[in-house]
């Protein structure tokens, strides 16, 4: 910091993004994202053949979780930053928000998944129970599936159906009020302490919501592809990659941001140290999670645990796993190590996007696998036989990775743009602009 | 009468304030001073940017000793388990594989030497334990644990004299300067 940040440093009106400077580029994305979307829903429901339908199911649900994770991330930090009465983020705070407010929209893309078309090639036990047909799906699954008949108090249609309601308007309710308590702030004439007192006691029974999204969408959209596996440590392991690589997005944005001109005095090396430490803290708790995950797994040998790693210890795909070990975790961990390092917002924003680089071969791995055994079983006909992989399915991959990611980018740009970029009358601007840790 | 020789460790200097310290200390850095230190009763952010530090080298002990912890526990638990009474567990394999068995361990083992790394290793660069400081000598110094700032620039610091490094105490706002003296036996 070259000198101590007094009011007249903060812009009175607030550090607002010159909305026509992206205009080009918000366009751009919004023209992907419409055809991508397009293309999508034709071929998740069946206009290119069964073939395609199937194996565009798992990358769309792999596009989709991955996207949101980052956007549930970005909810996280600005609840963890007002319940923990942080005063070290508060310039970069409005990015949080920026970042969680895309959580809505991007929701919306899980939408497909409730059809039957889509969710048949998905989630198997659904198959199940609509097999049911007239008759009572219990005494159906009585004699099916006796696993499924003891799943049955969680594993049901309605339900699920109900708890995707639940996830998509409980954390849009939390992050939208939080950020509204928030921007309303930046014009208020007398800015007092209210808002922020508010915004502290609203985010702690929320970060219970917040903590049921992660768990619950992680068992229902990931851990439902094979209703035989579980495992307790799911939630937390995908909390862990999102909390990584959304703040990974939000050391982006920050660099971005800068490079553009805006969160000047706000922002500085001091504010980039503490959220490249936080990555660094994240990287060691994602591979913690992790291996915990595997080890107890891989000790205890129970045949309905261990289909997990037999599936993505097959093959190449054994190659990708024994690469998240070293790229996932090594490497970054010994790169985060510098000081020096995490206070350069550019070698930083390197790492970020390696990271997010990581959390995407993370995420194809925890889903892609699924696809050749489920679609195999269901339909070999088609799909071929039970294999490791489906040969020529990558494309469609790439296309939900894109559609997705251009929509999730053009809500982000656009959310950016809405308000200020810092909290420019937030009572502790001055304390976060003058951070020294 | 007893003759004891006296030599002299440098003078110490009192400051208003920790702001008052801070700035002072600024200014003793840029006069090029190498062997002084600041006393404050409390951690002052920003402090050893302002009096010039460098980075302390104990990280890249700390590293290394972390490395060394993590190849101990991988060799013993290798040589024991695999090498010397390869034991089946489970039927888990008894080579390279079995690694994860050993995790536990090598993790254990790179936290206890990185700890006793740190512990040791700034004992070792502030040359603790000692049973005595050549500063307890002066009457004042007992309040730098309670309201007391205080500069000591030493008198083996190259560019230390007996009037101009008073009078650049003085010039920087310190007062109560005093010229401590150790005693030799």
């Amino acid at each position: 910091m070259s000198h101590h940040v007094t009011s007249s440093d903060i812009a009175i009106q607030g550090d607002h993004l010159d909305n026509s400077k992206v205009s080009t580029i918000k366009t751009i994305l919004l023209i992907i994202a419409g055809v991508g979307t397009v293309i999508s829903l034709l071929g998740l429901f069946g206009v290119f053949g069964v073939w395609f339908q199937g194996t565009f199911a798992y990358s769309w649900v792999f596009a989709y979780y991955f996207f949101l994770t980052l956007s549930i991330g970005g909810v996280f930090w600005t609840l963890l930053h007002n319940v923990s009465n942080s005063g070290w983020g508060t310039s970069v705070r409005r990015t949080f928000e920026n970042l969680g407010s895309t959580f809505p929209w991007v929701f919306l893309f899980g939408i497909p998944l409730l059809f039957p078309q889509v969710n048949q090639y998905l989630f198997e036990w659904m198959n199940i129970h609509r097999d049911a047909g007239h008759h009572s799906v219990i005494d159906h699954l009585h004699h099916e599936d006796h696993l499924l008949y003891n799943k049955h108090w969680f594993m049901n249609i309605p339900f699920w159906f109900g708890r995707f309601a639940f996830y998509g308007i409980g954390l849009t309710l939390v992050i939208w009020f939080l950020r509204k308590l928030s921007t309303n702030q930046d014009t208020d004439p007398i800015p007092g302490v209210e808002n922020l007192f508010r915004a502290r006691f609203h985010s702690t029974y929320t970060l219970i919501v917040f903590a049921l999204t992660i768990t619950f969408t992680g068992f229902d959209f990931l851990m439902g592809l094979d209703y035989k596996w579980f495992s307790t440590m799911w939630g937390v392991y995908l909390f862990a990659g999102s909390a990584l690589n959304s703040m990974a997005v939000i050391v982006l944005v920050c660099t971005w941001l800068k490079s553009k001109g805006h969160l000047q005095h706000v922002t500085g090396s001091e504010h980039f140290h503490i959220m490249g430490k936080l990555m660094f803290a994240f990287t060691t708790f994602w591979a913690y999670i992790a291996f915990s995950q595997y080890f107890l797994i891989w000790y205890a040998n129970i045949t309905e645990e261990t289909s997990y790693f037999l599936i993505r210890n097959t093959g190449n795909w054994n190659i990708g796993m024994i690469c998240l070990v070293f790229l996932h975790f090594v490497v970054p961990f010994i790169v985060l190590l510098q000081a020096w390092l995490k206070k350069n917002p550019k070698y930083l924003s390197i790492v970020a996007i390696y990271t997010l680089c990581m959390h995407a071969l993370d995420h194809y791995l925890i889903t892609i696998p699924e696809r050749g055994v489920s679609l195999g079983r269901i339909n070999h006909e088609v799909f071929g036989d039970i294999a490791p992989a489906i040969p020529g399915a990558f494309w469609g991959d790439i296309l939900a990775f894109v559609t997705i990611g251009a929509a999730f980018l053009f809500v982000l740009l656009r959310a950016l743009g809405q308000h200020s970029l810092y909290p420019n009358r937030d009572p502790r601007i001055l304390e976060s602009a003058n951070l020294s840790n | 009468m007893s003759t004891t020789r006296k030599r002299v460790y440098g003078y110490l200097a009192e400051f208003k304030s920790a702001s008052a310290l801070y700035k002072a200390a600024e200014k003793v850095r840029d006069a090029g001073f190498r062997k002084w230190d600041c006393y404050t009763p409390y951690p002052v952010h920003g402090l050893d940017a302002a009096m010039g530090l460098k980075r302390s080298i104990l990280p890249w002990f700390v590293f290394f000793g972390g490395i060394t912890g993590t190849a101990t526990a991988f060799t013993l638990a290798y040589v024991t388990q695999v090498i010397l009474y390869p034991t089946v567990v489970q039927a888990k394999p008894t080579n390279i594989f079995t690694i994860p068995a050993f995790f536990p361990v090598m993790f254990e083992l790179t936290i206890l030497f990185s700890g006793f790394t740190v512990l040791f290793g700034l004992l070792g660069l502030m040359q603790l334990p000692r049973l005595n400081h050549p500063l307890f000598a002066s009457k004042q110094f007992h309040r730098a644990t309670d309201d007391g700032f205080f500069i000591a620039i030493e008198a083996r610091d190259e560019k230390f004299s007996p009037q101009a490094t008073r009078d650049l105490l003085a010039d920087i706002g310190g007062e109560n300067i005093e010229l401590v003296e150790e005693e030799q036996d």
